[in-house]
């Protein structure tokens, strides 16, 4: 029945060596939760580190300037990796939905435009 | 009902491994349960074909195998391999090939553009339009034509050539033949058959069973989320009546 089993092979050897993630992980939500985390974190001890350098001096003052520091720097990374996870999947169904309306709209405009085909593309006149 | 072809029992000695195979799959859509426990399994180099009427979860079933549904319970093999829970990207990448119902052409694209988006997979455009243009010579007329304006036969026959460009190991295909002429279907069919004389696995998902069933190894009979009978295509036939009647 199969007159070239080369390609069968290459896909069972491609298969065999594919690297699946356990589906029960979730790891996509996992990291999710990670950036919302983060983002929250980094907010939360930036202001407090931006309060409590008001009563400090010196030395305190510049380890409140560096964990105030450290807290935007937590807020950018969760904020990326929050949008990396939910806006990106997001935008894969707004452009998938983008691609279907287009395809719907281009289906109606022939339908009411284009003449009576024998089902090939040709116009029966 | 579990459905394995003769000679596909799992674990049986110096037995051809199937390409495809789904154990027990249960799918959803919420808590709306679709598929309820789908067995069968596609040897390699055959045409399966998956009967039923409107509703039955066919294309449901096809998600699941695809990898773009995630059963609810049951398992996916490709190969011998557990694959549940794959990505259809990455199942794609090695060859696992779907053919959506209402065909997925880029619409305003032309058909040259379209066929230059399955070079993704290591083909050169000149060797796709090589390819395509000498299975399918009607597109040759019509390379520079947007596939939005081509007749319904012409974008199943892009589709499909887009498809084969990307040298697939397995093709899942799901209702090539709805709103074609009978004409049409059977030259894609023809199409079908001789692509999977060249050792690709074909899993089609049909409502109307007359050509299909003239190409396909073996059949299958799915009523409301369950395959109710398997066997060859002759027995199918003989069945259908009796399954989408419910007899």
């Amino acid at each position: 029945m199969i007159e070239s089993t080369e390609r069968v092979e290459q896909f069972k050897a491609e298969i065999a060596g594919m690297r699946l993630r356990d589906p029960a992980g979730g790891r996509d939500a996992q990291l999710l939760r990670a950036g919302v985390v983060g983002m929250l974190a980094g907010l939360i001890v930036t202001v407090v580190a931006y309060f409590g350098s008001h009563s400090a001096t010196g030395a305190a003052q510049q380890d409140y300037i560096v964990v105030a520091l450290i807290g935007v720097s937590l807020s950018v990374v969760g904020a990326a990796v929050f949008l990396r996870y939910s806006l990106a999947q997001f935008l894969r169904f707004w452009l998938a939905r983008l691609i279907y309306e287009q395809q719907a709209q281009t289906d109606r405009i022939v339908g009411t435009a284009a003449p009576k085909s024998d089902g090939l593309g040709v116009a029966n006149n | 009902m579990s459905f394995a072809p003769d000679g596909l029992a799992a674990g049986a000695d110096g037995v051809q491994e199937p390409l495809l195979e789904l154990r027990g799959v249960r799918a959803a859509y919420e808590r709306i349960e679709v598929l309820h426990g789908v067995d069968f399994a596609i040897p390699a180099g055959t045409v399966f074909a998956m009967l039923g009427p409107n509703g039955a979860g066919k294309t449901t079933m096809l998600r699941v195998a695809a990898g773009l549904h995630r059963p609810t319970r049951g398992d996916v093999y490709m190969a011998g391999r557990q694959v549940t829970g794959a990505k259809a990207d990455e199942l794609a990448r090695r060859g696992v090939c779907t053919i959506p119902e209402g065909r997925g052409v880029f619409p305003n694209l032309t058909v040259r553009e379209n066929l230059r988006m399955a070079t993704f997979a290591g083909v050169t455009l000149p060797e796709v339009e090589e390819a395509t243009f000498a299975r399918f010579p009607r597109l040759k007329e019509r390379r520079h034509q947007q596939a939005g304006t081509l007749s319904g036969g012409e974008q199943q026959m892009l589709s499909m050539a887009r498809a084969l460009a990307t040298r697939p190991a397995l093709l899942l295909l799901d209702e090539l033949s709805m709103g074609l002429a009978p004409l049409i279907v059977e030259q894609i069919y023809e199409v079908v058959a001789q692509v999977a004389k060249e050792g690709v696995s074909i899993l089609v998902v049909e409502q109307f069973a007359a050509t299909v069933l003239g190409v396909a190894d073996y059949a299958a009979i799915m009523v409301q989320g369950r395959v109710v009978k398997a066997g060859s295509p002759a027995e199918m036939e003989s069945e259908l009546s009796a399954a989408y009647l419910g007899g």
